[in-house]
């Protein structure tokens, strides 16, 4: 299953769903990351991580391992 | 019936702002509050409420109250926890009458969300809808009176630019203060949860609230349907949103300063570029304040003569207000550039460059932000450490800061460094800056990885680590604005230290001037009156409680190699760096002649020799050590003070005082001596 981090950068997607038992998952959906939702991988920092997703007309900046618990 | 609650005697109806980070909440409370705001939030971000009057020309007799940006009511850190507690109850002001809540019109469907959680808990509200400006630069507008309809609460736009709207917001804001008077008052719901399917189902109604209320005009080019977006907004049949693009402008930067490898030296090249410019910039008016305080006194000295008044006022007042002021234009630069780059958006991306390898060391990439302000000062930075929602990475967080080389170490460091500095090679000063200031970023990194071994033993909680940042889109920042900000923290700042370290310099002139403030010097008269004085300062000072003290420190001082005199200026600083230049002046006894102090203070420092063996007492050696000394020790009681706050207990200030001051006392005994042992003087 490919999941948000797996994304190249300028790769569109649309979210399937987002674990449940990810301790960030709440935070994750409050922030806009809802199934349903399209994200765009932008940017991604020297280390490659975290990494920069447009979303809801605006740009959120998350870890790799937060990333991974998007399903996409 | 009129009942207020917890406030019987009737204050003025308090006005909350809230809203989601960059929202413009700052930018409107800029245009209501008064000029006395009570509370300065420190550059960076708002990571505490600022409460003032609503500006008399406003017509409202109210408090207004700006507060940390939040997302949702469950907060995460405690910077949000700061605004949803004043939410509910503040303890000074109480419970809010009218909650104004600000909405981005760009991003309206994560923005709703916190407005729907509010009305849900019976929150007084008014929604203010901002940046209406970007929404229509994409080719799109809002209907406020559907949005209005549909939320079922006043809604109104602002435009943060120029204030457009203010006059609107007002009115419906009488209203609301004319309405609680009569209506009896519903306390918001305590306590707000949500589960995930509540939360899915809150976004699928925004999302549809945001489909009524946003126009698109884009679909019409020319009267002419635009097939390629129908087919965007199809997508939203097959359940599937539209994608709404980012600013234009905003990617297009982004992909310079967020590139793989360009960003991160783009990031170094500023981040040396903004630390050159402190000291470059700073460095000549900080001479001009430093030569103006010591005319100033010695004028003084000479118009009021010889007596103890005299030298109280020049010998420790105006000295001690001299040694407040001579870090001004550090702070005031520091602090301009920080707003600078949080007003441009900088700020964010530079927290995502560095989060991997501060996580590394148990930071994160939130650190930054407090790190980069301890460069101006250690207790705006404990503060700004609140973004930090993972207890553990906040807590090592603040106890490193008081590493990072803030202001008051600068006239410290730059009356070491001119002693180190030869004549003819000016510009190794500027080298020797440099050396200090990597020095201390390294070994608080350092410092900070070994720290992190022991991080459970002080923080119990098991939290994740997370990094979650809203990148802002770039904006112009507003110079002019952040000169004016930067100059009212300074201000603060200076207003808040400034009494501390006017009373230390004040005890410190009491302590090297009495018990034996008149000494009787045999043989007198075969003396001139300029040797009789320094004969009786010499005197007074070796007989006064200083001395006392500081031969009672004595033999700790030895193995650094240095003397009592030196021990008394250093135990001075630990209420607060900033005042070894002055009880240095103080204690080598600088008498004024046409050479002006600084350069005084450092022919005394080169003359003064070690009372027993007649050996020079400021070598090489000892001059290194002091800057290795001031590096790592914990000179500073409001730091201490605000950390104490900041954590809720003593266990981070104490264990701050005692690691950084037996680490500095350490490194300065090895240095000294091991600079000894290579040969260097
Ligand atoms: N274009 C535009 N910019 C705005 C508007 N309102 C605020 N801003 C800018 O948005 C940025 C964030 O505003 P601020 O008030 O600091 O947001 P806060 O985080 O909610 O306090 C600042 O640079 C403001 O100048 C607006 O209506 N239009
Ligand atoms: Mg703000």
């Amino acid at each position: 299953m490919k999941r948000a981090d797996d994304l190249k950068i300028g790769e569109r997607a649309v979210i399937k769903d987002v674990d449940n038992s990810h301790p960030s998952s709440h935070r994750i959906l409050e922030i806009g990351f809802t199934p349903g939702q399209e994200i765009e991988l932008l940017n991604c920092s020297a280390f490659n991580d975290p990494l920069a997703f447009a979303i809801r007309g605006t740009i959120i900046a998350i870890r790799k391992k937060e990333a991974h618990c998007i399903h996409v | 019936m009129y009942s207020r609650i917890n406030n019987k005697d009737k204050k003025a109806p308090l006005i909350t702002l809230v809203g989601p980070p960059n929202s413009g909440k700052t930018t409107l409370y800029n245009y209501l509050s008064g000029k006395k705001s009570k509370t300065v939030n420190y550059p960076g971000s708002t990571v505490n409420y600022s409460v003032s009057k609503i500006l008399s020309k406003h017509e409202i007799n109210a408090d207004i109250l700006d507060s940390p940006g939040i997302i949702s009511l469950i907060p995460t850190s405690p910077d949000e926890r700061v605004s949803v507690d004043t939410l509910y109850k503040h303890p000074k002001y109480g419970h809010p009458d009218i909650v104004i809540v600000t909405v981005d019109a760009s991003q309206l469907s994560r923005h709703l969300y916190l407005v729907k959680q509010m009305m849900e808990s019976n929150f007084n509200l008014i929604v203010v809808v901002t940046m209406i400006d970007i929404l229509k630069r994409n080719g799109k507008d809002i209907d406020i009176i559907k949005l209005s309809a549909i939320l079922g609460c006043c809604v109104v736009k602002f435009d943060g630019r120029n204030a457009d709207g203010i006059k609107h917001l007002l009115e419906k804001t009488r209203d609301k203060i004319v309405a609680i008077q009569k209506e009896e008052i519903i306390l918001p719901v305590a306590k707000f949860q949500i589960d995930r399917d509540k939360l899915l189902l809150s976004y699928k109604q925004i999302e549809e609230i945001e489909e009524e209320v946003i126009i698109d005009n884009n679909n019409r080019r020319n009267g002419q349907l635009d097939i390629s977006s129908i087919n965007d907004n199809l997508v939203v049949l097959n359940n599937r949103r539209a994608f709404v693009k980012p600013d234009a402008r905003t990617l297009k930067l982004d992909k310079v300063f967020l590139h793989k490898y360009w960003g991160l030296a783009i990031f170094f090249i500023a981040m040396s570029v903004v630390f050159t410019a402190i000291f470059w910039i700073a460095q000549p008016f900080m001479d001009w304040i430093n030569t103006g305080f010591e005319n100033l006194s010695s004028f003084t000295g000479e118009l009021l003569g010889e007596n103890l008044f005299s030298d109280l006022v020049s010998g420790g007042l105006i000295p001690g207000l001299g040694s407040v002021l001579v870090f001004l234009p550090q702070i005031l630069i520091l602090f301009f550039i920080l707003e600078l780059l949080e007003d441009s958006g900088y700020l964010a991306r530079g927290a995502m460059l560095v989060d991997k390898p501060l996580s590394k060391i148990g930071l994160n990439g939130r650190s930054f932000v407090p790190m980069l302000s301890g460069f101006a000062c250690a207790i705006p930075a404990t503060m700004a450490a609140r973004t930090i929602a993972n207890k553990k990475e906040r807590f090592l967080t603040i106890f490193i800061l008081p590493l990072m080389s803030c202001s008051a170490r600068i006239p410290v460091y730059a009356l070491l460094v001119a002693f180190l500095t030869p004549k003819d090679k000016p510009y190794l000063g500027g080298i020797f800056f440099t050396l200090i200031y990597l020095f201390s970023i390294v070994s608080s990194l350092i410092i900070a990885a070994i720290a992190n071994k022991f991080r459970d033993r002080i923080v119990k909680e098991k939290e994740d680590s997370s990094f979650i940042i809203e990148l802002p889109a770039y904006r112009k920042p507003k110079v002019w604005i952040n000169t004016k900000h930067a100059y009212k923290n300074a201000i603060q700042y200076v207003k808040k230290a400034g009494p501390v370290i006017l009373i230390l310099s004040l005890v410190l002139w009491v302590l090297t001037t009495f018990p034996n403030f008149d000494p009787s010097i045999p043989d007198a008269d075969k003396l001139s009156a300029e040797e009789v004085s320094s004969a009786k300062n010499s005197e007074r000072l070796a007989g006064s409680y200083a001395a006392m003290m500081g031969r009672f420190i004595e033999p700790v001082m030895k193995p650094m190699g240095m003397d009592w005199r030196i021990g008394v200026s250093l135990v001075a600083t630990f209420a607060a760096r900033e005042v070894f230049v002055s009880s240095l002046a103080l204690i080598f006894k600088v008498t004024d002649d046409d050479e002006d102090t600084h350069n005084s203070l450092l022919t005394a420092m080169k003359e003064a020799k070690f009372e027993d063996t007649g050996q020079k007492l400021f070598t090489a050696s000892t001059i290194i050590g002091l800057v290795v000394f001031f590096v790592f020790a914990m000179q500073c009681l409001s730091t201490t003070a605000i950390a104490r706050k900041e954590t809720g207990g003593w266990k981070i200030p104490i264990l701050q005082i005692v690691v950084f001051t037996a680490l500095a006392y350490a490194f300065t005994v090895v240095v000294v001596n091991g600079l000894k042992a290579v040969g260097v003087s």
